[in-house]
């Protein structure tokens, strides 16, 4: 029975259905349970939280991320099924929060000075709270010394940064210098993100990542994540 | 109807409108975010950019400026305007070196769909957020179209071509050349603003330039020769 709920809370993660309402990429499923009244169910039939979010919520966000390299999947649909993923994980945190269960870390995320596009940080911000992280947004056009004093209040165990252009991603090095000028380079990973940046370009300004799109973004942060571990 | 603006140089006329019907295709929404026609539209996405682009309507404060002005001169990648404007670029610079006059342009949709945008990513509706933000752009893009071919109509009707339209921070134009733009426009900025940066705010604005000449330009693309494959605003077709 439980195997059985958390297949269908995948399925469903798969097809973007928040709840019984949504029409999901297939039509038909309309009146259905979608994953927020499966995972309510799970948690009254004494699922464990983390086996929710592990083989139901985890596993469904790695096929969505699959059909989205596969480019059979598109920015709306990875959206569509992170935002399920989103409801259950505020359904579930206060059942993590109470069986003492952490999040997986603290991320706070910003557009660098300059620049005004933020569907890009806002994406890999709504996969990163899938993918069960905490995340802080910190809006767009955000000076170095904002993101420093971010970084020293909520002390986060990473700090993604975006810029969609060339003539603003020159802020990140400006960020990462703001960083080691007030003693905090070494306190978080930086990864960056955004259409003129590349992975030598992150080496070149010493971040710790890049990330091309959302899903690699959180690929990232999780092998990040999983060397400070060992 | 378009009227005079009696802004800035009199001199110049600068046309100014707020009254444009731009109508909104779901299939221009699906393909700039990502679908092709050979892919299965998800039923959950195609209602919710039908039900957008419904409401889009109320959010859409459509506005358009352009100013015709003679070209004096072009040295290497300089082009020289009336009124002391100087365009940086190669490319322009090989688009207006045999024109006689340049459109400058400048559309916006407002503030009222981009802050609607905001609130759904505050809310958290980030699919909604990007879905309205692809109807946004679209529109906008649509807006320039409908100005291009304003504007085309009117050379054509004077017996002259048009080029293709053109924009700060594409190809090697910089952006910091927005600027230029602004001030080609003599005052007619209908609400839009440049940051430090030289972005343009409303968000959902387009600038640019067109060229006019006695002779057919549209051929002229320089995506043909570009190896920046990537590029967000490659044009693959011979079309205008």
């Amino acid at each position: 029975m439980a195997e059985d709920i958390i297949k269908l809370i995948k399925e469903n993660v798969v097809l973007g259905r928040v709840n019984r309402d949504d029409e999901g990429i297939d039509e038909g499923m309309l009146g259905q349970p979608g994953v927020s009244e499966l995972t309510e169910k799970a948690l009254a039939l004494g699922v464990s939280p983390v086996d929710i979010i592990n083989n139901g919520l985890t596993a469904g966000m790695e096929i969505v991320g699959q059909k989205f390299e596969a480019k059979e999947y598109f920015i709306p649909d990875m959206l569509a099924s992170a935002e399920a993923v989103g409801v259950a994980m505020e359904i579930l945190n206060p059942h993590l929060a109470k069986s003492g269960i952490k999040d997986k870390g603290k991320i706070v995320v910003a557009t660098v000075k300059g620049d005004i596009h933020d569907i890009g940080k806002n994406i890999v911000s709504i996969l990163l709270r899938g993918a069960g992280y905490m995340v802080t947004d910190i809006g767009n056009n955000v000076d170095p010394q904002a993101i420093v004093d971010a970084v020293r209040d909520e002390k986060p165990q990473f700090l993604g940064l975006s810029a969609l252009l060339t003539s603003t991603m020159v802020h990140m090095a400006d960020t990462m210098q703001a960083l080691r000028e007030n003693g905090l380079r070494d306190k978080v990973k930086v990864i960056i993100g955004g259409a003129p940046v590349s992975e030598e370009f992150a080496k070149s300004i010493g971040a710790d990542g890049y990330g091309a799109d959302g899903f690699q973004a959180v690929r990232i942060v999780e092998s990040l994540a999983s060397a400070e571990d060992k | 109807m378009p009227c005079i603006s009696d802004e800035g140089d009199e001199r110049i006329m600068v046309t100014v409108s707020n009254q444009e019907d731009i109508e909104i295709d779901r299939w221009q929404v699906l393909r700039s975010i990502g679908y092709g026609t050979h892919h299965k539209l998800p039923a959950r996405i195609v209602s919710l950019i039908d039900e957008y682009v419904e409401n889009a309507h109320q959010l859409i404060e459509p506005s358009y400026s352009y100013i015709i002005r003679d070209i004096e001169g072009v040295r290497r990648s300089c082009v020289y305007v009336e009124g002391s404007i100087v365009f940086e670029s190669h490319v322009i610079a090989r688009l207006l070196e045999q024109c006689e006059k340049i459109a400058v342009f400048l559309v916006t949709i407002g503030n009222r769909l981009e802050e609607m945008v905001l609130w759904l990513a505050e809310d958290g509706l980030v699919l909604q957020s990007a879905v309205l933000d692809a109807i946004g752009s679209v529109t906008a893009e649509k807006l320039a179209e409908s100005v291009e071919d304003r504007m085309r109509e009117e050379a054509c009707a004077q017996g002259l071509c048009t080029s293709r339209r053109f924009s700060p921070g594409y190809c090697d134009w910089p952006i910091r050349q927005q600027k230029m733009v602004f001030r080609a426009m003599n005052g007619a900025s209908i609400g839009v603003r440049l940051t430090k940066e030289c972005l343009m705010l409303p968000r959902k604005s387009v600038s640019g330039i067109i060229g006019i000449g006695p002779f057919d330009m549209e051929d002229y693309n320089p995506c043909k020769t570009c190896n920046k494959c990537d590029c967000l605003g490659r044009r693959h077709d011979t079309s205008p």
